[in-house]
């Protein structure tokens, strides 16, 4: 009975936590455009002219409608960087497509091979980064989409001297696996509601990389992209040290698309693995507050150490209601707000898989407590503090264990 | 060299991904020259009756519907991506034996051709409408699900001639007896699911039209396969 009692209690304190995250999403996708039209209005031809990095590899889902959103914004200056490490990337041809179906925009393909770090992302970036050569530079993960007024939207931020750095609120959509579901899903609840909780009620930037607008002068301030390149969660870091530096980290209501369409069910429980292992070494003690705002997984726990009864039973679903609820109202209120061009519709009905998203994801915040290697993008590390990362040695007991498993793989295959 | 893929089911068989949303699929990952070859299945046995009862084949009545939907999504594939839409189907000869089945992919198809003629009737009736004709997955696969469809090589002394090109892969498959024999081959994805994207494709270095793409299978000069991954 004591477990579920705390569970219980626990359980409703999340609910409450969750409500709060999903209020100050609500908050700042409504509040903040009064604050950005104000800034137009005072400033109505400010366009500076800024440079787009954009890092590709391998094929992200719906690549050439994403690439393409860049090439037709409504915005006088600003050139395009594609950065590769490889020709044969299969992203590079649709890159060429895409700069060869968009003749008068500057648009460049920087391929050149850089292992000065061990962040893949930052060594794909550091040559373009050189290349750039307008005052503002726009980092953009390539599977984000983006409607025409974008830059004009987020360009705004930058006409007040004081701002550093410019993030968006990120949004999925496309899902048409059960993996791509439960990502949008994740991102739709869990990511927006903690972003903007931070932001607007605890005022700590929590930048993701999907969209960072910096001034060049005060990135290279802060040592350039150089200084970020062991660092695995660098948007984070970048984040916090601009707003050490004494500028401010601006999040933009302007909601912004990750188009996440034929995900596995394996590369969402690997990114989230990956995550969390990130924010347990950036947040150390923070990182349990997580397991709070997970209300379902919680409250699930008594079915688990006490068996189904009416009460486990109930208890559950009463938080799983709420929480299905609450996602698909966030949902909503971002489908309203967000621009997008991209065509599909997503039923109500996936806002039931909610739960078992949250007990897997429940069931991963494990996972960094007891492996801090993190392998992306083929690569293995070490993962220590702020997410400094250190080559993982071929002799240690793990590399012994990723053998076996891969022989065994192989022999199965 | 144009990245192509000649063997693509969608909802009008049974692919998992509907017409419009694989041909996005491949137009987003940059490919050059796509074919759309959802089955034809024989209907003069149960599993081909069963088949056309759950609408996992082309008809004779939806034949032109599945044309035309596949003519109106080249033009949109021309138009947004500059890839060339080949229309097609897959001759699915079914039979409870794999010493009887095969199946035959014709591309650049124009009229119905029911899959229960007999073969040398169903070749006739391609070479009449100058299509290419390709025979897919000829040998053993390691496949457990898929049965295998071994007519087509069993009997390849008699049809060889009438055959434009073999399946030397497909998806993940090689069949080397294909490079032995010297026929000209090419290497398809047999794309059911989006995760079949990746898998064994065709390069084809020629002209991106029907015409150009056809001669250069015929001739097998200047084709080569490549397994696309991510």
């Amino acid at each position: 009975m004591t477990v579920f009692i705390i569970c219980a209690v626990i359980s409703i304190a999340g609910i409450i936590l969750y409500l709060l995250q999903a209020g100050a999403a609500y908050s700042l996708i409504k509040k903040k455009k009064v604050s950005v039209c104000l800034t137009a209005m005072h400033e109505p031809d400010y366009t500076p002219q800024v440079s787009i990095l954009k890092p590709l590899k391998g094929l992200d889902d719906n690549l050439f409608d994403n690439l393409s959103s860049f090439c037709n914004q409504n915005y006088p200056s600003y050139e395009i960087l594609f950065c590769l490490q490889d020709i044969n990337d299969p992203a590079y041809k649709v890159a060429r497509r895409v700069q060869e179906r968009s003749p008068g925009r500057n648009i460049s393909i920087v391929v050149e091979k850089c292992n000065i770090g061990l962040n893949p992302k930052v060594n794909n970036l550091i040559p373009a980064y050189r290349r750039a050569r307008h005052p503002y530079v726009l980092i953009s993960d390539s599977n984000v989409m983006v409607d025409e007024n974008y830059l004009q939207e987020i360009m705004r931020f930058t006409a007040d001297p004081s701002v550093g750095l410019v993030s968006n609120l990120i949004r999925g959509i496309g899902g048409r696996s059960l993996g791509a579901l439960f990502e949008n899903l994740h991102l739709n609840s869990f990511i927006i509601g903690s972003v903007s909780f931070l932001d607007r009620v605890l005022g700590m930037p929590c930048v993701i990389g999907k969209s960072m607008l910096m001034k060049k002068d005060d990135l290279e301030a802060l040592g350039g992209l150089d200084a970020f390149k062991d660092i695995l969660a660098e948007d984070f870091i970048i984040g916090r040290e601009m707003q050490r530096s004494g500028k401010k980290v601006v999040l933009s209501n302007y909601v912004i698309s990750n188009v996440n369409e034929y995900w596995g069910v394996k590369r969402f429980l690997n990114r989230h693995t990956r995550w969390g292992k990130l924010r347990w070494n950036i947040g150390g003690a923070k990182y349990i507050s997580e397991l709070l705002v997970n209300p379902v997984f919680i409250a699930t726990l008594p079915i688990l150490f006490m068996g189904p009864s009416q009460g486990t039973l109930s208890l559950a679903a009463f938080i799983s209601l709420i929480k299905v609820l609450g996602d698909s109202m966030i949902g909503r209120t971002i489908e309203s707000s967000a621009a997008s061009t991209y065509n599909h519709k997503q039923s109500s009905l996936v806002y039931f898989l909610a739960p078992i998203k949250d007990i897997l994801i429940g069931i991963l915040w494990f996972v960094p407590l007891l492996s801090s290697t993190v392998v992306w993008r083929g690569n293995r590390y070490i993962i220590g503090k702020d997410s400094r990362l250190s080559p993982c040695s071929e002799n240690e007991a793990w590399s012994w264990g990723f053998r076996i498993t891969e022989r065994r793989r192989a022999r199965v295959a | 060299m144009l990245l192509c893929d000649f063997h693509i089911h969608t909802t009008f068989s049974d692919g998992s991904l509907e017409l419009r949303k694989t041909i996005d699929l491949f137009g987003q990952a940059g490919f050059d020259v796509i074919a759309i070859t959802d089955h034809v299945v024989n209907g003069d046995n149960v599993m081909g009756k069963f088949a056309r009862q759950f609408n996992l084949s082309i008809r004779g009545d939806n034949f032109d519907e599945y044309l035309q939907a596949i003519r109106m999504e080249a033009e949109r594939a021309c138009g947004k991506y500059g890839m060339l839409v080949i229309p097609g189907v897959e001759i699915s000869k079914n039979y409870v034996s794999k010493e009887e089945s095969a199946h035959l992919l014709l591309l650049d198809i124009k009229e119905f051709i029911p899959a229960c003629m007999n073969y040398d009737e169903i070749f006739l009736e391609a070479k009449r409408q100058n299509t290419l004709t390709v025979a897919c997955h000829p040998h053993h696969t390691p496949d457990m699900v898929n049965k295998d469809t071994l007519y087509l090589w069993n009997n390849r002394d008699k049809y060889a001639k009438y055959i434009d090109a073999w399946e030397i892969a497909n998806r993940d498959d090689v069949f080397n007896v294909i490079s032995l024999k010297k026929y000209p081959y090419v290497a398809n994805s047999d794309f059911h699911k989006a995760r079949h994207l990746y898998s064994w494709k065709t390069l084809l270095n020629c002209d991106k039209n029907v015409e150009s793409v056809k001669n250069c299978i015929r001739h097998n000069k200047g084709v080569a396969i490549t397994l696309f991954r991510n």
